[in-house]
């Protein structure tokens, strides 16, 4: 009798938690990003966007009537760090990943994500992360190759260098970057003399730049992240290399800026339009609410790709009514029209790229502030 | 020429920075024969505490006199957190196995790290620029001031600290405790005092290092002391672990090493050639450059 009350009681419990947890069924939403290390900065922004984000769809009554359920793991930028993120939250049930910052960070989760079907979106800007193939990877940014041409052009037709010298780190984006860029200005029959690498954080690049000095260069362009170009620029002016600098889209940061102190002034970038340079409704409306929320714009337009890709994945699930994350993202290829977004219209090719493309470059100013230089 | 003469001034401003951060390593193994690892966190939380310094005493002054007084008051409050370290990670272990000081060694590293991390928080800060961007160029070798501060100051404080060992009553103390600590403490010398000194004077001078690095490089982050760290250690083993002039030579010659395997090979394998280098020192001369030959009781 005993027992049978035992077990009457235990089946009550198991199914009254069963129906607890269908009644609180949420659609989660996994947040890929660097929160600690070098680019926390950056991973601070896409999980503060993601949030704003969810909590907007949540209290406009949520996808499909469910709620978004926000996860969040630190990959630190690192392939190692990734790997242990990806199989974390695909076992927290996630339908889809925002985020990495990073290319190298995205590609070493890619085929955990492919495996268990959930769509990752990321800005990573190397090419390679979308020649493998998988179904599940959204590129919310556009990629190096896009990049590499208009900087190639820029540096060859329109500003006309004689001696150009190109930089880069190790990281799959730069070195994508770099060898693409290199390629480019070949092509157009530029005049490469030197294509150097240098370890992320090493801070100190005199060695480099002193042989760089030797070769007469008429512009450095690097292609590596803000962190270590900020640095990179205030060497290059204190060993006197006259040559003009171009920073590649990842050293569009204020710490940039910081890093370069009085040698930034001059120093150009090339990146799509800043934040602050957004001239869609959308785009303003969620940086001002952003700004109420967290009390600081968007670091940087990144996080707000990052956003822009979730809100694509999310339009294509509402629009199937469906939470297949395979048939939303036939949806986003097939779609005949662009998603307004907040980084402008948003359209998928069927390898994952964002089609489009809006480079320009930007001079920095004695104030710290931007001015565009060249446009397409 | 041009290039080499560049290079050579690199190094030099480098290599004194490594060698003011190998000073703290090679004192205290002298006497306690402990690698402190937690030495090179030391120097990347003085970094953090000189901006603090920076921006909350001296309310943004950048004056001669505010910049000399953040190295002061630098250079004490790390003076003071050297002690309190020794008194909570090491001194309980004094007579304990070797190996459980060199944990608690590591795990203090860890803790100051991530104490950095806590209060100043993940990302990377940024020092203002608070030494003049002054340059002058000899015929192509561009020097600036901040390289020639770093490099007279290190000199003189390097000079400073050999003359303090070798010609003062205290330094004999120093040195005698770190020949023998027993005999030393029968001669009247307080040994304890003799290794709070040590980590005074260490850690104020790795705490001026890390200013420098501040200063110099401008952006400083959390976990940045461990790669200071491990140059700076890795230039007192080549100088002669234990040794003060050693500690010195040893990290003006891995600047100097590092910076011309930078320039002339490839910056890719400046590490490498970094770690063969102390290999092979190690083989040729297991006691380091200036490191007396001691025979191993076993």
């Amino acid at each position: 009798m005993k027992r049978t009350m035992l077990t009457l009681m235990t089946a009550f419990a198991v199914v009254t938690l069963m129906v607890g947890m269908v009644s609180a069924e949420t659609l989660k939403v996994g947040v890929q990003a660097p929160i600690t290390g070098s680019y926390a900065n950056e991973g601070q922004g896409i999980e503060n966007g993601t949030r704003l984000l969810a909590n907007q769809i949540n209290a406009a009554g949520g996808v499909m009537g469910q709620q978004i359920e926000v996860f969040v793991c630190d990959d630190q930028a690192t392939a190692m760090a990734s790997a242990i993120c990806a199989r974390e939250l695909v076992n927290r049930g996630v339908k889809m990943i925002i985020g990495s910052y990073t290319s190298t960070a995205a590609e070493a989760a890619q085929k955990i994500y492919y495996d268990a079907g959930v769509i990752q979106t990321s800005d990573g800007t190397a090419d390679s992360l979308t020649e493998k193939g998988y179904w599940t990877f959204l590129r919310n940014s556009f990629p190096n190759s896009a990049e590499a041409e208009y900087a190639a052009e820029y540096m060859v037709n329109v500003k006309g260098y004689k001696n150009i010298v190109v930089v880069s780190d190790f990281s799959s984006y730069a070195v994508g970057l770099a060898d693409a860029t290199v390629a480019a200005i070949k092509a157009r029959g530029g005049n490469v003399v030197s294509y150097d690498k240098i370890r992320a954080d090493s801070q100190n690049f005199t060695p480099v730049l002193t042989n760089i000095r030797s070769k007469n260069p008429d512009v450095i362009f690097f292609a590596g992240y803000y962190t270590d170009g900020g640095q990179l620029r205030a060497q290059q002016v204190a060993l006197g290399i006259k040559a003009d600098f171009i920073g590649g889209d990842a050293n569009d940061n204020p710490d940039f800026i910081k890093l370069a102190g009085s040698a930034a002034t001059g120093a150009k970038i090339i990146n799509v339009p800043t934040v602050d340079m957004l001239p869609y409704d959308l785009a303003k409306d969620f940086i001002r609410d952003y700004e109420q929320a967290y009390g600081e714009r968007p670091p940087s337009i990144w996080g707000l790709m990052n956003i822009d890709g979730m809100r694509a994945i999310i339009h294509a699930m509402e629009q199937n009514q469906s939470f297949d994350t395979r048939k939303a993202v036939e949806y986003l290829w097939n779609m005949e029209e662009p998603l307004e977004g907040i980084t402008g219209p948003l359209q998928f090719a069927k390898d994952g790229n964002r089609i489009g493309s809006s480079y320009m470059t930007f001079e920095i100013q004695e104030d710290g502030s931007y001015k565009i230089a060249h446009q397409q | 020429m041009e290039t080499f003469l560049q290079q050579l001034a690199n190094g030099l401003t480098i290599g004194s920075m490594f060698a003011l951060v190998a000073l703290g390593y090679t004192m205290v193994y002298g006497v306690m024969r402990l690698i402190n690892f937690a030495h090179g966190d030391m120097v990347a939380a003085a970094a953090f505490v000189g901006l603090t310094v920076y921006t909350q005493v001296m309310g943004q002054a950048t004056s001669l006199f505010a910049v000399v007084a953040i190295f002061l008051l630098t250079a004490g409050l790390m003076a003071c957190v050297g002690v309190i370290l020794e008194r909570v990670a090491y001194r309980p272990l004094r007579t304990a196995p070797r190996l459980s000081a060199v944990v608690s060694a590591l795990g203090a590293s860890l803790v100051i790290q991530n104490g950095i991390m806590l209060i100043w928080g993940p990302r990377m800060r940024i020092f203002p620029e608070l030494v003049p961007q002054q340059f002058w160029n000899f015929g192509g070798v561009v020097i600036s001031l901040i390289q020639v501060l770093i490099l007279v100051i290190s000199l003189v404080l390097m000079v400073a600290l050999y003359l303090f060992i070798e010609k003062t009553r205290m330094g004999a103390a120093i040195r005698a405790s770190s020949i023998d600590q027993d005999a030393a403490r029968l001669m009247g010398i307080n040994v304890n005092s003799i290794i709070a000194l040590i980590f005074i004077i260490g850690s104020s001078l790795g705490a001026i290092g890390g200013l420098f690095i501040g200063l110099y490089y401008r952006g400083i982050t959390f976990n940045m002391g461990w790669q200071y760290g491990l140059y700076a250690f890795i230039a007192a083993i080549l100088g002669g672990i234990g040794n003060i002039p050693g500690a010195m030579l040893g990290g003006m010659l891995l600047g100097l090493f590092s910076a011309f395997i930078s320039g002339y090979v490839s910056s890719t394998w400046a590490d490498a050639f970094t770690f063969m280098l102390l290999i092979f020192i190690l083989i040729v001369r297991p006691t380091g450059l200036l490191g007396e030959r001691v025979a191993e009781k076993v």
